[in-house]
């Protein structure tokens, strides 16, 4: 009796065994004609396209945040930056699911967002959001710290220009993308505020605060959020071990301030 | 000839070596089921309950904020700017690489094991095929009949091919079948990019094709199954040469280690690239990873692969019909 069963394991394990080496040398083959052959059909690809849907979701409140390392949270302990604490915030506000979109880049300036705002995902994105949130200006300006070197009038206001420039172009795109969702764009603060020249440096960043606040007001819901007060007194109890990026404690305070301006039942209204 | 095939058969079944092979994938799959089950759960939890867009978006612009770091290696470097630039193309084609799925499942698995786990499958089965002959006597008893010794290697040859084969065809059904328990059956159909080519740390796209996940897999199997046999080959040549088949094993082992460890680190060494062991990763050429070094591509590999599967099978022959048997 054994020895019969195995012989009938033994044709079936050779049989499958043949079967299988001839399905994989076919394998093997499809491969090499594959991926060795070039005339391949691209154009088929490009179809494909557009057929995303960007229908909002029902019932969850979508924030979508964009701009760059203090809204992907750098300096932040636990890593979340204002935007998380922006969304815990809000969680104790309401009962909706909130939804997070981080997209922010560390070091990202105007013309990189603006850039990456042509990004099919990113387009999405901003159409499917109910609350828009950005930082964006601060590369531009400090550049890591470089630009308090060099306090010369000319040269950052050429910079401030390209910037206004840019953004812009950034709010009009943005609008574009989604006609109804408040933008709400934290403005700058001066992380030099306790150093030797903090009054040039105080000044250079009001003005460059005043500039980006008027280009918003020609915009629909654009709120252009100051956070130049909160970090005014104090300044290096909320700023991260760089001296430069906001801690914990910081980004708090930058999460309050949005949290109080946005509304639930109308988001339609700005505050 | 047949006979002798089916004769070389029966002993690989008395010594169940195929179940114990068979065992270890079973075992393995739902481990791995299961850590893929819980990655994904876990993403959802963190996510909220998004689509993979938006997911994948995330991971873009996390691999971005990783680059801009300063502290970060060349290697590495390339190698997440690759990885962007095609999942920036996966995204603007509107397909989703990694939706979950027992063949999805059945893909990365293999994807992972092609370079080590499966050679080391392979390697146990292999290794005492001839070596267990000559160091239990038995090889006597086999010589004595009044067949040619080539077409007794042959013979034992051929029953490594079809339990290889027979291997790699229960880690597809087993992967599929298991993992679909958790992941559910469908997907086959489901498009996936390849053709992509990398060229320094560009990543190239104009020969890129979409195939449908079936075909994806089977031509992925079908090099599992190529390196499978090679490194088949060579351990039947030093099954061959060597008496003692604890030290086939090791020498293979180290070697193939060796491999996946040089594979990490030879990037400034160019001449490394014609060693077998650092050119197992063939899937990473139909999914358009980057090469370990630089100048490698599908072709090169496979090449030298071949070349050293044949080398082996030469030495293996000519050694054991020349070999003085006592």
């Amino acid at each position: 009796m054994k020895a019969v069963l195995k012989k009938y394991t033994l044709t079936v394990v050779s049989i499958v065994s043949i079967a299988a080496t001839v399905l994989w040398l076919f394998g093997l083959g499809w491969t090499l004609q594959d991926q060795f052959s070039t005339n391949k059909k691209v154009s088929q690809l490009k179809e494909k396209t557009e057929s995303t849907s960007t229908e909002k979701q029902d019932g969850t409140l979508t924030i979508f945040a964009l701009g760059d390392s203090l809204t992907r949270g750098t300096g932040d302990a636990d890593g979340k930056g204002y935007t998380g604490y922006l969304t815990e915030r809000l969680k104790e506000k309401t009962d909706q699911d909130i939804n997070l979109l981080n997209t922010a880049i560390k070091g990202e300036t105007s013309r990189g967002l603006l850039k990456q705002l042509q990004q099919s995902e990113i387009q999405r994105q901003a159409k499917q959001a109910d609350v828009i949130v950005m930082t964006i200006g601060g590369n531009d300006l400090f550049q890591q710290g470089a630009a308090l070197e060099n306090l010369d009038d000319n040269a950052i206001n050429g910079k401030k220009q390209i910037y206004l420039s840019n953004v812009k172009k950034i709010y009009t795109q943005l609008r574009e993308l989604n006609p109804e969702a408040v933008i709400y764009h934290v403005g700058l603060y001066n992380p030099f505020s306790n150093m030797p020249d903090s009054k040039t440096t105080s000044s250079i960043v009001r003005d460059w605060n005043f500039q980006s606040a008027e280009t918003a007001a020609g915009f629909d819901n654009i709120v252009y959020v100051p956070t130049f007060d909160l970090f005014q007194l104090q300044v290096e109890n909320y700023l991260y071990t760089d001296q430069f990026h906001p801690n914990t404690e910081g980004y708090k305070l930058i999460a309050e301030r949005v949290a109080s301006l946005i509304k639930f039942e109308q988001e339609e209204n700005e505050s | 000839m047949i006979n002798l095939v089916r004769n070389e058969m029966l002993k690989l079944l008395r010594k169940k070596r195929l179940y114990v092979i068979i065992l270890i994938i079973a075992f393995l799959v739902p481990l791995f089921t299961y850590a893929q089950f819980k990655e994904i759960q876990d993403q959802r939890e963190k996510m909220g309950n998004q689509d993979w867009r938006t997911t994948l978006q995330q991971e873009i612009t996390d691999t971005q904020n990783r680059l801009s770091s300063s502290r970060i290696q060349d290697e590495w470097r390339k190698f997440l700017k690759i990885r962007l630039s095609q999942q920036q193309y996966y995204l603007e084609n509107d397909i989703d690489p990694r939706a979950p799925g027992a063949p999805t499942f059945m893909r990365i698995f293999v994807e992972n094991s092609i370079d080590l786990l499966l050679p080391l499958l392979v390697m146990v089965i292999v290794a005492d095929l001839v070596s267990s002959e000559s160091s239990g006597g038995t090889i006597k008893l086999l010589l004595t009949r009044p067949v040619k010794r080539w077409r007794i290697l042959l013979s034992k040859y051929l029953a490594m091919l079809l339990s290889i084969s027979f291997i790699v065809l229960s880690v597809a059904v087993l992967s599929y079948g298991i993992s679909g328990v958790v992941f559910g059956y469908g997907g086959w159909n489901m498009p996936l990019l390849t053709g992509f080519t990398v060229s320094g740390d560009e990543l190239l796209t104009e020969n890129v094709h979409i195939v449908p996940q079936w075909q994806y897999i089977l031509m992925e199997f079908g090099l599992v199954w190529y390196v499978c046999m090679i490194v088949g080959t060579l351990t039947f040549m030093l099954s061959v040469l060597l008496r003692s088949t604890a030290a086939v094993m090791g020498i293979m082992l180290a070697s193939l280690i060796a491999g996946a460890i040089l594979a990490n680190m030879v990037s400034s060494w160019e001449s490394a690239k014609y060693f077998f062991m650092v050119n197992l990763n063939l899937t990473n050429y139909v999914s358009g990873m980057a090469t370990p070094i630089e100048g490698m591509s599908l072709g090169f590999s496979m090449s030298v692969l071949a070349v050293w599967g044949i080398a082996g099978f030469i030495i293996a022959f000519v050694t054991f019909s020349k070999r003085d048997i006592y």
